[in-house]
């Protein structure tokens, strides 16, 4: 287990970049992290506390990005993306300001908070307008490396982090600029996953392996997907799984299905996520808890993946 | 009086023509929205207010104009054309196959700092630009135009809060206030007044002027670099939507309309016979 959260590596390494460029800027609507706590301390003038008002958030995020400073919002995933789009729709897909949206709480992150904090719905909604990358974060190290990223980004970007602590997958030294990377290989059949259910997946994909089952896992932590490279990784697969904690409808099981589509890959894919059909939910005593309501806890998952590869 | 006058006069009968012909030719065009917010326009662009530079349209030390109201693009563009931004004969292709600009304002013309149509935008960015100056210690200030309408907009009171709080005294906003919306008059929709009470009360100095007295215009306008509050200022204007053509005037019916055919040509009537009366 990591003992730093993706919010905290985040946090951190945008300080120390703020250390050395002036012009960046953070504009939080109420939200706190102890990195940003020092920010706070040593830089006031970078940091601006916006209140609980995104929509206002977002307008002086774009004035500023006009006079020359690279701005980062900062607020929980759902508010973040929802209660604001129409303001980023303008100044960000429209007007094309550079700024990096950094949203906390993916997925079921705000596990016991209810439907209102839970996001699942932001893949779809933001891979719908163009000029906005999603940097589907998967752990710690991925989240310091997008700090670096984020500031050099010339369109805007949205960073979405887990609230839980996860292990480390990547390493220091590991390039972040492909979006999509091959986790464990296989001969034939893989695990497409995008933030917290890689870690889900790579589980799973251990615990098969004892039952003589091969599957690969791939992270997918950008999105628009670079098609050409996902094809290139894809290239052995018979048989594919997506598998996200965001409803099913435009998330990553159908960006993935458009891509094999559209290139003429004729292979079976298996979309699991949070079918719409079940709603949102009120469902208490944590994550899985949640994803067992939707059939994507580990159970189900391993349960569906044996049955559609054995088909 | 202000030696200015005349010649103001004049223009703001010049702009409205050249509006006017721009959307009669389109056949589209929001006229009455753009009339009411006229001669704001002409009392900023041709009444030594505004720092601008039409040759270099993105000099730093320009004073930024926000046209929040962005369906108020006719007025903005005639004005530019007219400063030099941009060929006249951009006006011709208004909202036409070729043309560089349409009904609703857009960020990539000379001259114009953002896109505008959806309403409650412009205010906030103005207070970030203006917050950017702060930092920078740059002098320039920056101008929101709007709309009356625009102010039912949550948006607005989020930024009003905050421009007040970070003492963005850089910061000056107009309300066009012409009282009307898209179906209604604003005091029969959801009444806006006592409107300068509501910005006093958001920690803001407050003016509220005749919008078509250009005496008016440029006494608020003007020493505005010399103003010693820490507060932001807000500028109700009251004006007239359709201000100039009397059947388009104050009638809810012609929100985004261009007047065709006799309506046309009355508009044109109507507006040489009040400048031949002034």
């Amino acid at each position: 287990m990591s003992n730093i959260s993706q919010r905290d590596a985040f946090w951190t390494r945008i300080y120390e970049i703020a250390k050395e460029q002036r012009n960046l800027v953070v504009i939080s609507a109420d939200m706190g992290a102890p990195a940003l706590d020092n920010f706070r301390r040593d830089l006031p003038s970078q940091f601006i506390n916006a209140g609980i008002a995104e929509q206002n958030a977002l307008l002086i995020a774009a004035g500023l990005c006009m006079t020359g400073k690279k701005v980062f919002v900062y607020a929980i995933a759902p508010f973040l993306v929802l209660r604001c789009l129409e303001q980023t729709r303008v100044l960000n897909a429209i007007m094309n300001n550079p700024i990096t949206l950094v949203g906390v709480g993916a997925g079921f992150g705000y596990e016991d908070s209810g439907p209102t904090h839970h996001i699942t719905e932001d893949i779809a909604i933001m891979r719908a307008m163009p000029r906005i990358e999603i940097c589907s974060i998967t752990d710690s190290v991925m989240a310091t490396a997008f700090a670096d990223i984020s500031y050099n980004m010339k369109t805007t970007n949205y960073v979405r982090l887990d609230r839980l602590l996860f292990p480390d997958i990547y390493h220091s030294d590991s390039n972040f600029s492909e979006g999509v990377s091959v986790i464990k290989e296989s001969n034939d059949i893989y695990i497409a996953a995008t933030g917290s259910m890689v870690h889900t997946a790579l589980e799973i994909a251990l615990q098969l392996e004892k039952k003589k089952i091969n599957v690969g896992v791939i992270d997918v932590y950008k999105i628009p997907i670079n098609t050409d490279t996902f094809i290139k990784k894809i290239r052995k697969a018979k048989k594919l799984i997506s598998l996200e904690e965001h409803f099913l409808p435009g998330g990553l099981g159908s960006t993935i299905c458009e891509i094999l589509n559209d290139h003429n890959i004729l292979i079976p894919v298996k979309r699991l996520g949070i079918p719409v059909e079940k709603h949102y939910c009120y469902k208490y005593g944590g994550r899985e808890v949640i994803r067992g309501y939707y059939g994507i806890d580990k159970r189900s998952i391993e349960k569906e993946i044996i049955n559609f590869v054995s088909n | 009086m202000n030696k200015l006058i005349p010649m103001l006069k004049k223009k703001s009968y010049e702009i409205r023509k050249s509006m006017l012909e721009m959307c009669i030719k389109a056949g589209t065009g929001h006229v009455t929205s753009s009339l009411s917010c006229i001669d704001i326009l002409v009392a900023l662009y041709y009444g030594n207010i505004l720092n601008h530079v039409p040759q270099n349209p993105t000099c730093e030390k320009r004073d930024r104009f926000i046209l929040s109201k962005g369906q108020a693009s006719p007025a903005l563009y005639a004005i530019l054309a007219d400063a030099g931004y941009y060929k006249k004969s951009e006006l011709d292709k208004f909202a036409q196959k070729g043309g560089i600009f349409g009904v609703h304002l857009q960020n990539d013309v000379p001259g114009v700092e953002i896109t505008s149509g959806s309403l409650g935008l412009g205010l906030g960015i103005a207070a970030g630009i203006a917050l950017g100056a702060k930092m920078d210690r740059d002098l320039y200030l920056v101008f929101a135009l709007l709309g009356d309408g625009e102010c039912y907009e949550g948006s607005i009171w989020e930024t009003a809060m905050f421009a007040s709080h970070n003492r963005l005294n850089n910061l000056i906003a107009i309300i066009d206030r012409n009282y009307l919306c898209v179906t209604d008059f604003t005091e029969n929709l959801i009444a806006l007044e006592p409107l300068e009470d509501k910005w006093k009360s958001f920690g803001w100095d407050t003016q509220r002027i005749d919008g078509h007295s250009f005496e008016s215009l440029l006494s608020a306008l003007s020493n505005l670099r010399s103003r010693r509050s820490s507060k932001p200022l807000v500028i109700i204007a009251d004006t007239t939507k359709g201000e100039g053509v009397e059947h388009v005037s104050n009638n809810p019916l012609w929100h985004g309309l261009a007047p065709k055919g006799k309506d046309a040509e009355y508009a044109r009537q109507c507006l040489n016979r009040r400048y031949a009366n002034e």
